[in-house]
């Protein structure tokens, strides 16, 4: 495809501006239009608004990339693109700076092309929500910070997107915040994010420090050193590999703030608890932009990471443990969406696999084909959700296949996708992308042991993992679907009850043991919790009902997506390498290509052929909604192997202990010394106070004589008078 | 005996103070003829009258300095930015009288020549290095006071202020009349220029001259200890009295010091450790007795004092420093004016039906009752404290930097520790203003209207674009295209 609109860069602002606009006319106007032009048309002006900004970006950024490519062949790229001058001091300069590269353009098209997509989608999801403006002024912001994090040219504006998506996701998980359990599950996920934050401020910090302070040495001379295109010149990436020790503690940190966005183990446990929030949004921050940040920061910061092996292998062997839980605790969910975070979890984990074993870029090949499939499969299950009465649990479901066919087609291809069926859908070049490299990892991360000729380093045995957290991907995702369109329809035997239906019961139940360690009492919770009449509740007479165009065909172009065809040219033409890398290396190792396949052909049809043979005849017995029949494993894997549990109980333990004894240091001592600082002014004060109690004329005409003479003593003592 | 030639006079450097007397006459004259109940026609000549001598001012602010009237009158930036002070000080405070006096059933329409013409007094005395003339305009500027004090003739309170305003008054006079005979004694001049050039045997008189003066002008300024009348005067007088005055007396005494401190550097050995020690007194007095105050009248009367330390810091900072640059004690004033001024007019809220409250528990409940003064409290409250963005925390800012210039670190200490200790007080303003609970006396809150209302947006918005435009205010009063300090907000 040729460029069609040949926008000059210096537009690209407008990929960013717009939706930014988007989300301010919506503050500030969106309530004024549902007035003006009535609910139906004040709301579908914002949809289509919203969802059009989007898209608009997305064909900007498409013509973008396509000027791109042309440029490639001539071994041109874009300069950096100064929208204006930002913080400017005499030793640093930090303007307000674009990048156009294949990296960035690629995620700004997920970003716009998969965002639009849920957008449109959402539109017709969210269509009974009262507060239809507000929803879309977060989800244009988002949109905005997400961009201004992939395209920004320096570290200072990716803090920028990165604090903006963390704020948006928590403005838009709390979404419903009148319900306790979602303004629980919003705090959760900004408080994890703190903590990866914290890792990465303090690694932006100390690459400021190293560069900052070495820049003459590194041979830097522009001003403008926080900007990647002066960071990531060879000369001065040659100079920063004289400080490996540094460079390890930075990567590391930075390492840290990927975990926390993008939810690696152990920072993984608010994903999960994320999902209260909208379908949309889930499908949208929680599973195909915002938690793929973490690979776009290693991406970025590629050199950085390249020089250290300590880091390679901590982040291949943390994606690997992240993959391989997140798909054991699948096998404990009964919620359809927690099934689908627990996947997006071990997603995120091959991910990082990828990165730790030098393929950054089959990292962003996964970012991209998991976007596809991901959004699809949760805004299927959203539209699952919708034909159930906002009823999540699987034990529920059952037989759904006749009753919303199209929805469970295009999950099913979703599903396909996500387990990596071999040659025809997604997933599976893009798997086959990172664990062919990973297993034959040699150079990237440190060595274990040798096996015969076989070199096992931390990435290869993170790939082996891999291969095994596929097999459990196939099995999970098998009962998944089993459970919800195979069997017996299984919502027919629940008695229409007359039970107050709180809104709770949509949003994920928030685990019992962190009840406590949030901001409220029992009773707060209580208070919070509103009922809400209007809903009917999931029952014998509830007839499913398939979703309305709006909603299906979005998610047919992401099902598009989702099959191999183009994945399948861009795998064997090494596209994906060749456009994010600008260069392809063969590679060659001990496993080779035909081994790899006959594995993934092995682990695909091994996962789905286990998963038919226990969930053909429906919802097993010591799977039903009595826990004490389940096995003991898939019980602890509900609870997350007590991972969740013991974070947020022993942090929030650890925090309370240790707010205990600031709050004595701070009431006992602090409070002392102010109550003492005041008590004394307030002393002085009655003590000056004194002279004035009375009132008296002619007490102040003394005072003033006094002072007067005093003063004339003085200069005549000065003056040697007295001498 | 010499020829005496008449003196050339330039009318435009003398035209805002006769414009402003002039008005004050038309005022009178419109006062006696008015139809009874309403002064809203001597408002609007007063306040024509200001606007024309602000726009004479501002026309000035280009003009080269010149001194005119046989060296009696100086057309400077000091004096004209002071002058432009006062004209603003008395037009803000005109603005909110109106409504004010007529709740407080004070029905004299004599307050609007009084305080034009006591403006006058300010004018002449800030845009003068003639002894005689800072006398004439001191005693114009103070007699115009000592009336308006007794305003509401039916309280004894205010009577009673007048009266303690007018003796202590006196006797300050007084002190300036001697320090003034005893310049002319040392210099055989009545001119600040003789100051420099006064013989060697003359320095006793000249630094008893000096010691006089100080007395006469710490008077003025409140400072310590000549500072015990403030908070009897503040309390008692009428409150759009004591806005005027707390503003419009502390601004041209601070001319008038700048003026008379900067032609006494030969003799300062002897002087500047004393008004080192009246700063130090002055802010620590001023900050710590409003602790302990029950009303607000009070509690600003001491605030005034620790402010006219805080001027003291600027003005012993830049002559110590010797560049001569008074650029943050007269930025401080124009910003101290305006919040003080607001204030009050906050305050004159509570009177109606004849009486004001003006204790803190009075103000209680205010942000229901009068959302808008409540309002524009918070600014002029967080400007007093000096909390960025708004004008007090630069103006504080330059004084510090001008104390640090001048080798006064000391003062600077102070200076930051008693700003700590003052946002005790005016956070309880605040407070009072905000609390829910309303104690036994509700809020007798007029209606904030007309010219109230003017007023309080005028000063509340002024705490802003002072701090915003302080670049271009710095510029204006130290006359150079490049600030010696720059306040950096808008970040090129």
């Amino acid at each position: 495809m040729k460029p069609f609109l040949n926008l000059p860069s210096s537009w690209s602002f407008l990929i960013i501006f717009m939706p930014l606009f988007g989300s301010i006319i919506w503050a500030l106007f969106g309530k004024s239009l549902m007035k003006l032009g009535g609910d139906r048309d004040g709301k579908r002006v914002v949809a289509w608004g919203a969802t059009g900004l989007v898209l608009a970006g997305f064909v900007v950024a498409l013509d973008f990339a396509l000027q791109l490519n042309v440029m490639r062949q001539a071994k041109e790229s874009f300069d950096p693109i100064t929208i204006f001058q930002w913080i400017s001091l005499q030793s640093v300069n930090i303007p307000f700076e674009l990048r156009l590269d294949s990296l960035s353009l690629t995620m700004t098209l997920v970003v716009t092309g998969i965002g639009g997509m849920i957008h449109w989608y959402a539109a017709g999801y969210m269509w009974e929500e009262r507060e239809y403006a507000r929803f879309f002024t977060y989800l244009n912001l988002f949109i905005a910070f997400m961009l201004l994090l992939v395209l920004g040219n320096n570290l200072a504006m990716l803090f920028i997107g990165w604090e903006g998506v963390g704020v948006c996701s928590y403005l838009l998980i709390g979404f419903w915040y009148k319900d306790h359990a979602n303004a629980k599950a919003a705090n959760k996920a900004f408080i994890a994010n703190r903590v990866g934050d914290f890792g990465l401020t303090l690694g932006l910090f100390y690459l400021v420090y190293l560069i900052g302070g070495q820049a003459a040495s590194l041979g830097i001379e522009s001003t403008r050193w926080l900007s990647y295109d002066v960071i990531f010149q060879a000369n001065v990436l040659e100079a920063l590999s004289h400080f490996p020790k540094e460079i390890m503690i930075v990567s590391l940190l930075l390492f840290v703030g990927a975990m926390g966005k993008s939810a690696q183990f152990p920072l993984y446990v608010w994903l999960p608890d994320a999902m209260a929030g909208p379908t949309p949004v889930s499908a949208l921050i929680h599973a195909a932009t915002m938690v793929t940040s973490g690979v776009v920061l290693l991406n970025r910061m590629a050199p950085i990471f390249l020089m250290s092996p300590v880091t390679m292998s901590v982040v291949a062997g943390v994606g690997a443990i992240t993959a391989l839980l997140g798909a054991l605790i699948a096998f404990g969910q009964t919620d359809i969406k927690k099934v689908l975070a627990y996947s997006t979890v071990s997603q995120l984990g091959y991910m990082f696999i990828a990165c730790g074993v030098g393929v950054f870029s089959a990292g962003i090949f996964h970012v991209v084909t998991h976007a596809f499939f991901k959004a699809l499969l949760f805004l299927t299950a959203g539209s699952v959700i919708y034909a159930m009465a906002h009823n999540q649990d699987m034990r529920n479901y059952g037989g759904l296949f006749k009753k919303i066919p199209i929805t469970a087609i295009l999950m099913t291809i979703g599903f396909l996708a996500l387990i990596g069926t071999p040659f025809a859908f997604a997933g599976f070049w893009s798997k086959e992308a990172i664990l062919g490299p990973a297993v034959n990892d040699v150079s990237y991360t440190l060595l274990l042991t040798n096996i015969g000729d076989y070199k096992l380093t931390v990435g290869a045995l993170a790939g082996w993992i891999g291969f095994l957290a596929a097999f459990c991907t196939a099995f999970y995702m098998t009962r998944q679907m089993f459970l919800t369109f195979m069997g017996k329809p299984r919502w027919t035997s629940i008695e229409p009850a007359h039970h107050a239906h709180h809104h709770a019961a949509e949003a994920l139940p928030v685990p019992a043991h962190d009840e406590h360690a949030f901001f409220m009492s029992d009773a707060e919770v209580e208070a919070f919790t509103v009922p809400e009449p209007e809903h009917h509740d999931l029952d014998s007479t509830h007839e499913p009902k398939e979703v309305p165009a709006s909603m299906w065909l979005p998610l047919s172009i992401l099902a598009l997506f989702s099959t191999g065809p183009i994945w399948m040219v861009a795998y064997n033409s090494h596209f994906v390498d060749k456009w994010l890398t600008g260069s392809y290396e063969e590679h060659h190792g001990a496993i080779g290509h035909n081994a790899l396949i006959t594995i993934s052909f092995l682990v695909f049809g091994g996962g789905l052929l286990a998963g038919y043979l226990v969930y053909k005849k429906g919802l097993p017995e010591k799977e039903g909604w009595d826990l004490s029949k389940w096995n003991p494993v898939r019980r602890s894997a509900m609870n997350q192997f007590s991972i969740d549990a013991v974070a947020t109980d022993g942090t929030s333990t650890l925090g309370n202990h240790l707010g205990k004894v600031l709050a004595w240091i701070d009431v006992n001592i602090v409070d002392g010394l102010v109550n003492l600082v005041g008590v004394i002014a307030k002393a002085i004060g009655s003590l000056l106070k004194m002279p004035q109690n009375k009132g008296m004329v002619r007490h102040y005409a003394i005072l003033m004589h006094l002072g007067a003479a005093a003063m004339i003593v003085l200069a005549a003592w000065k003056l040697g008078v007295f001498n | 005996m010499e020829q005496w030639t008449m003196p050339s006079i330039d009318w435009t450097t003398l035209m805002p103070t006769i414009i402003v007397i002039l008005t004050g006459c038309a005022a009178l004259i419109v006062e006696m003829l008015r139809p009874k109940q309403n002064n809203n026609l001597i408002v609007g000549v007063s306040l024509v009258g200001l606007g024309g001598a602000a726009y004479c001012l501002l026309s000035h602010l280009g003009l080269p300095e010149i001194s005119t009237l046989n060296g009696l009158v100086e057309r400077d930036r000091l004096g004209s930015i002071i002058q432009l002070v006062l004209v603003g000080v008395t037009a803000l405070t005109i603005l909110f009288s109106e409504p004010y006096l007529r709740n407080k059933r004070i029905a004299f329409g004599e307050f609007y020549p009084l305080a034009l013409w006591s403006a006058a007094g300010g004018m002449v005395m800030a845009s003068s290095e003639n002894l005689l003339m800072i006398f004439i305009g001191l005693e114009l500027l103070s007699i115009g006071l000592y009336c308006m004090a007794g305003l509401s003739r039916e309280e004894t309170k205010s009577e009673e202020s007048a009266l303690k305003y007018f003796l202590l008054g006196a006797f300050a006079s007084a002190f300036l009349l001697y320090g003034i005979a005893m310049f002319f004694g040392a210099t055989g001049s009545i001119s600040l220029s003789a100051a420099a050039g006064a013989p060697e045997g003359a320095q006793g008189l000249l630094t008893l001259s000096s010691m006089m003066l100080i007395v006469g002008l710490g008077f003025k300024l409140a400072l310590v200890p000549f500072h015990q009348w403030t908070p009897d005067v503040y309390q008692g007088a009428p409150t759009n009295v004591t806005a005027f005055m707390a503003a419009a007396s502390k601004a041209a005494a601070a001319a008038a010091a700048i003026r008379i401190f900067s032609a006494f550097v030969p003799v300062q050995d002897f002087w500047m450790p004393i008004l080192y020690w009246m700063a130090i007194l002055s802010m620590a007095v001023g900050s710590f007795s409003a602790l302990v105050q029950k009303d607000v009248k009070r509690v600003l009367g001491y605030s005034s004092i620790a402010n006219a330390g805080y001027i003291l810091v600027a003005i012993l900072g830049a002559i110590k420093s010797g560049d001569g640059n008074f650029a943050a004690a007269i930025y401080y004033l124009v910003v101290y004016s305006a919040a003080t001024v607001g204030a009050f007019a906050v305050i004159s809220v509570t009177a109606k039906a004849g009486t004001e409250g003006t204790r803190f528990e009075d103000l209680h409940g205010m942000w229901k009752k009068a959302p808008l003064a409540a309002g524009t409290l918070v600014f002029f409250m967080a400007s007093m404290i000096g909390i960025p963005p708004l004008a007090g925390f630069f103006g504080k800012l330059l004084i510090f930097q001008t104390a640090v210039n001048g080798g006064y670190v000391d003062l600077a200490i102070v200076l930051a520790a008693t700003s700590v200790a003052s946002a005790f007080y005016y956070l309880r303003i605040m407070h009072a203003a905000f609390a829910a609970d309303e104690t036994a006396i509700p809020t007798q809150a007029a209606p904030v209207r007309g010219g109230l209302k003017a007023s309080l947006i005028i000063c509340a918005a002024s705490t802003l674009i002072l701090a915003f435009g302080a670049n271009k205010i710095i510029t204006a009063i130290e006359g150079e295209p490049e600030p010696a300090v720059t306040v950096a907000l808008t970040g090129e």
